[in-house]
């Protein structure tokens, strides 16, 4: 069964009297434990199909299912927790809570979450040693570099072990290196954890990267390379989560 | 997600921003400061006025006759007390009682070769203790001598005014008991400072005896009055003294119009108090509004990662209840150094005291702790920061994950 389901999605966006139709009838599935870019050129919709899958935002019409379930009737509080407990989020500004350390900012969706202080702690620690800053763990986003606060990020987003990671042109702002490094460490933690990764990019740096590439050109899917049958593999560091029914 | 998470948050939110939680912090608490400073003086002022007037005018019990008017002064032996030493004696041996003597009241009009003034006179048992503080405020010649027949005690401030020094003789007139005007010759023994304006101003001691035989009363006197060694007995102590044809009251009846213009000034602080709370209130409000306005992107990231409105709504209080609680603690401290630095170095007021009307003011006038008030006010001043949060909160709470992720 699909992870999420997008059936006749459209999203107008209105500004006064203009009006911008974002998206513009999106079918889409995706199965668990994907690696797929959406990409296309800048205005295509991306980023508002990132959004309306991660319950960030609501459709104007057509439906959302989020494992199974119907999410576009759900009130705000019911997203929340949704958000809190089946969906990482990865941006391209990082979005790190700058008061916060790098520490702070992995263990927060575990507080959250209202995980006890023990297993918040191994996990946080775990998380860190996995994106390769147990050294940096006190450190705050400003005393990061660019690709050290991503990969703060790429641990926060998947430290509560979500069904599925939305990254928002998540090597946009990192140079070759650092975006190379960023993208190895999330298609190690996909392949460990079974998680599911969706990307909005024009990088070809993660179209490379990706199992799969969907086209979008204003607001429609234009293409569309099927989805791989992946098989959810048992990694060492997490075991793979069990889906709500 | 528990509480403990969400002070956490919270806290943590608070101690990375140590500015801007350090000044609204300030605010809060230089704002209690100044509210426990003024009412700790306000107090003073309030308490200084009452007990002058009970130490110098009213005593902690009169027994009067029942047919002594009030507001004036008469010399009618029907309005007078009878055997007041009699009185006097019974009041002594009442354990509650320190001190107990009658005195006799005389309006008079003071003349000397110019210049002419109205006055009180008081005619006082000299030995009695009830008058020590009198006999201890002298500051020129000698206190009074109960068999000197023409010798009166003047206040240093009048005597200034009317040019009179220790030795001068002055003319007094009054009307006696028969209602006829008398006039006799006195000399100026000694000058007080009482420290009280009004009295240093207006007020002429002489022997009882000599005002007895000055009014023609006989040994009848004005009142009995009693000092206490605690003033909370007033009430037991005039019970006791009661008996028919006089009447006994007690600091308060004495004290009801000083009373009652403490009332009212005090709604008056009340409402200064409120002004100042407010504006304490709008400074908070200002400061938590500028720090949602500021993490506008942050509070949209915790949205993004799953936190509820009621739980932003939450945070931004307790954040909002960690300040107020630090300001009302630094507060409460920096506004009992003040009442303690006032209490030590009284404010001198001068000729401002004079201008207080019936409130007999000292011209030093010292602060006083006033713990019920300080708890009052700091009580208030929490619950107010709290509410001056709300409308923050609310705001924080209402903004959006989407739109609150734009901003970079
Ligand atoms: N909040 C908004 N208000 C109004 N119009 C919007 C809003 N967000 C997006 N749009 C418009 O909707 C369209 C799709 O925007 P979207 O951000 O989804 O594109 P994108 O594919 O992510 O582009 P980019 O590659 O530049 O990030 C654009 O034309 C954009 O101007
Ligand atoms: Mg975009």
């Amino acid at each position: 069964m699909p992870i999420i389901e997008l059936s006749d999605i459209y999203k107008t966006y209105r500004i006064g009297e203009v009006e911008t139709r974002a998206l513009d009838g999106v079918s889409l599935d995706f199965e668990p434990g994907e690696f797929s870019a959406v990409v296309g050129p800048s205005g295509s919709g991306k980023t508002t199909l990132l959004q309306i899958m991660g319950c960030l935002d609501k459709p104007d019409r057509g439906v959302v299912k989020l494992d199974g379930r119907d999410v576009t009737r759900l009130n705000a509080d019911q997203r929340a927790e949704l958000r809190r407990n089946v969906i990482g989020f990865i941006f391209q500004f990082f979005a790190l809570i700058p008061v916060l350390d790098a520490y702070e900012n992995v263990e927060l969706p575990l507080l959250l979450a209202g995980v006890g202080a023990r297993e918040r702690r191994e996990r946080t620690l775990e998380m860190l040693e996995a994106v390769g800053l147990s050294d940096r763990i006190h450190h705050r986003p400003n005393q990061l570099s660019g690709g050290q606060q991503q990969r703060v990020a790429i641990a926060r987003a998947l430290v509560k072990r979500p069904l599925v990671v939305l990254a928002d042109e998540p090597t946009a702002n990192l140079d070759t290196a650092n975006g190379e490094q960023a993208m190895e460490i999330m298609q190690r933690l996909n392949e460990q954890t079974g998680t599911a990764f969706i990307f909005a990019t024009h990088d070809p740096r993660v179209m490379k990267f990706a199992r799969r590439t969907i086209h979008l050109v204003d607001g429609r899917v234009a293409e569309n390379s099927a989805p791989p049958q992946v098989e959810a593999a048992a990694g060492g560091l997490f075991h793979p989560r069990e889906h709500r029914g | 997600m528990t509480w403990t998470k969400l002070w956490m948050i919270a806290y943590r939110g608070l101690t990375r921003n140590r500015r801007r939680t350090f000044f609204t912090m300030l605010a809060v608490a230089l704002g209690l400061a100044l509210l426990i400073t003024l009412n700790g003086y306000i107090a003073g002022v309030m308490e200084d006025g009452l007990q002058n007037s009970i130490r110098l005018q009213t005593g902690h019990v009169q027994v009067r006759a029942a047919s002594y008017p009030e507001g004036k002064h008469s010399v009618q032996w029907k309005d007078l007390v009878e055997r007041p030493e009699e009185v006097a004696a019974r009041a002594m041996a009442l354990p509650e009682v320190r001190a107990a003597a009658p005195i006799l009241w005389l309006d008079a009009v003071l003349s000397t070769g110019d210049e002419s003034i109205g006055l009180q006179v008081y005619g006082i048992d000299v030995a009695s203790p009830l008058h020590d503080p009198l006999r201890a405020s002298v500051i020129a010649g000698a206190f009074l001598d109960a068999n000197d027949r023409s010798g009166v005690l003047m206040g240093g401030r009048l005597a200034q005014s009317l040019n009179l020094k220790v030795g001068d003789t002055v003319h007094l007139v009054t009307i006696n008991a028969n209602g006829e005007p008398v006039e006799a010759p006195f000399v100026i023994r000694g000058l007080f400072s009482s420290g009280v304006l009004v009295y240093d101003e207006s007020v002429l001691f002489m022997p009882l005896a000599r005002a007895q035989s000055f009014a023609l009363t006989g040994n009848r006197a004005s009142t009995v009055m009693i000092e206490l060694h605690h003033r909370e007995d007033a009430g037991k102590v005039a019970a006791g003294l009661a008996q028919p044809g006089l009447q006994a009251l007690t600091w308060r009846d004495l004290n009801a119009f000083i009373i009652q213009s403490m009332d009212a000034a005090f709604s008056f602080y009340i409402l200064m108090d409120a002004i100042v709370i407010m504006i304490v209130a709008v400074i908070i409000a200002n400061t938590l509004l500028m720090a949602v306005f500021e993490r506008v992107r942050e509070i949209g990231i915790l949205a993004a990662l799953g936190m509820k409105r009621r739980e932003i709504l939450q945070m931004v209080l307790y954040e909002a209840a960690l300040i107020a609680l630090a300001g009302v603690v630094v507060g409460v401290a920096l506004g009992l150094l003040g009442v303690f630095f006032l209490t030590q170095n009284g404010f001198v007021l001068g000729e401002m005291a004079t201008t207080a009307g019936n409130l007999p003011m000292s011209n030093v006038i010292y602060a006083r702790f006033a713990p019920d008030l300080f708890t009052w006010l700091a009580v208030w001043t929490f619950l107010i920061a709290l509410l001056a949060s709300l409308y923050p909160a609310w705001f924080a709470a209402r903004l959006e994950p989407v739109r609150a992720l734009h901003t970079e």
